[in-house]
């Protein structure tokens, strides 16, 4: 037996009754500090496998008119392959380059967001950390999509007024 | 006072601007893209002879080009111009930058001054940082990182 009296259902006192919802200047407020990124399109978003060619990712890059793809492993995100790693990393040696698996080449642990991180969250990682494409995972870790400047600004446009 | 309000009213002056890389249009696509690589910005302008942009080379249009293994020694910038040229005025209101980003999916727009001469570069960038810079305790305190958050918890 413990020391923990029985409660009378009659004292209890809801700790939360006190409660007030914070209060926001405008909707747009509320959005970026409330609204969790899946509520925002995350989808479609492009992958490929860690030991794709970098030739095979150039061209999908262009085929899907993409600017990044989501390097994976399994289910396990382990890095990004954008048009940005192409220019400084790629271009100017493609020929010896373009038969090596893009793991050697891409940004290897980005910044992530999470599902349930708010929109905010999103555009810090464009305007703070400055990618132009953040992924976004699960909760679980698995790869959900990625969000970009124009999806973020697409979000927000319902609220400008 | 809405915050499209802000975006009519405030001009493009007031959002980051960085500097344009400009080539001819006979500047080889290697060319451009060592300038592109030495400044970090992913796009260089195309002026005619009299300085007025006449076409974009982007990170796109480097990758269209290595996708068809065409040499970037061999292939001026004018040989693979990005559609998604936008020159507006620094007096513009940001409402243009913004439904350009959002609207039409640019990543760079150029900005000149009354006068017609370009002074710098902005887009997908310069408009995340005004946003953000709008609602600092909405965005600026959002703690980044890349390790999943059931790692960064503390204790038992």
């Amino acid at each position: 037996m413990n020391g923990t009296p029985p409660s009378d259902p009659d004292d209890f006192e809801d700790p939360l009754s006190n409660y007030e919802p914070t209060q926001y200047r405008s909707e747009l407020h509320r959005v970026l500090a409330e609204e969790a990124i899946d509520d925002m399109q995350s989808t479609p978003s492009a992958q490929v496998t860690v030991d794709t060619s970098i030739r095979g990712a150039t061209k999908m890059l262009s085929e899907l008119k993409v600017s990044s793809l989501l390097v994976v492993k399994g289910d396990t995100l382990v890095g990004i392959f954008t048009e940005r790693d192409v220019l400084e990393k790629v271009a100017e040696n493609y020929v010896e380059l373009a038969d090596q698996p893009v793991g050697e080449v891409m940004s290897a642990d980005p910044t992530v967001v999470y599902e349930t991180d708010p929109v905010g969250m999103a555009l810090a990682g464009i305007a703070v950390a400055g990618h132009r494409h953040v992924p976004v995972l699960k909760v679980d870790g698995t790869v959900m999509g990625i969000v970009s400047p124009k999806r973020v600004l697409r979000h927000l446009s319902p609220y400008l007024n | 006072m809405g915050f499209r309000d802000e975006l009519e009213q405030d001009t493009v002056a007031s959002l980051p601007l960085r500097d344009a890389i400009v080539v001819q249009h006979d500047t080889t696509a290697l060319n451009a893209v060592k300038l592109m690589r030495e400044k970090s910005l992913g796009c260089a302008v195309i002026v005619d002879p009299g300085g007025t942009p006449t076409g974009l080379f982007s990170e796109q249009s480097l990758v269209a080009m290595l996708a068809r293994d065409l040499s970037l020694a061999d292939h001026p910038v004018s040989d693979f111009t990005d559609a998604g040229l936008l020159v507006v005025k620094s007096s513009d209101p940001v409402s243009r930058v913004w439904d350009a980003v959002e609207r039409d999916g640019l990543r760079f727009v150029f900005v000149t001054d009354d006068e017609g001469r370009l002074i710098g570069v902005t887009g997908q960038r310069g408009i995340a940082e005004y946003l953000a810079e709008r609602f600092p305790q909405q965005v600026l305190v959002q703690r980044l990182g890349n390790t999943p958050w059931m790692q960064q918890r503390e204790g038992a």
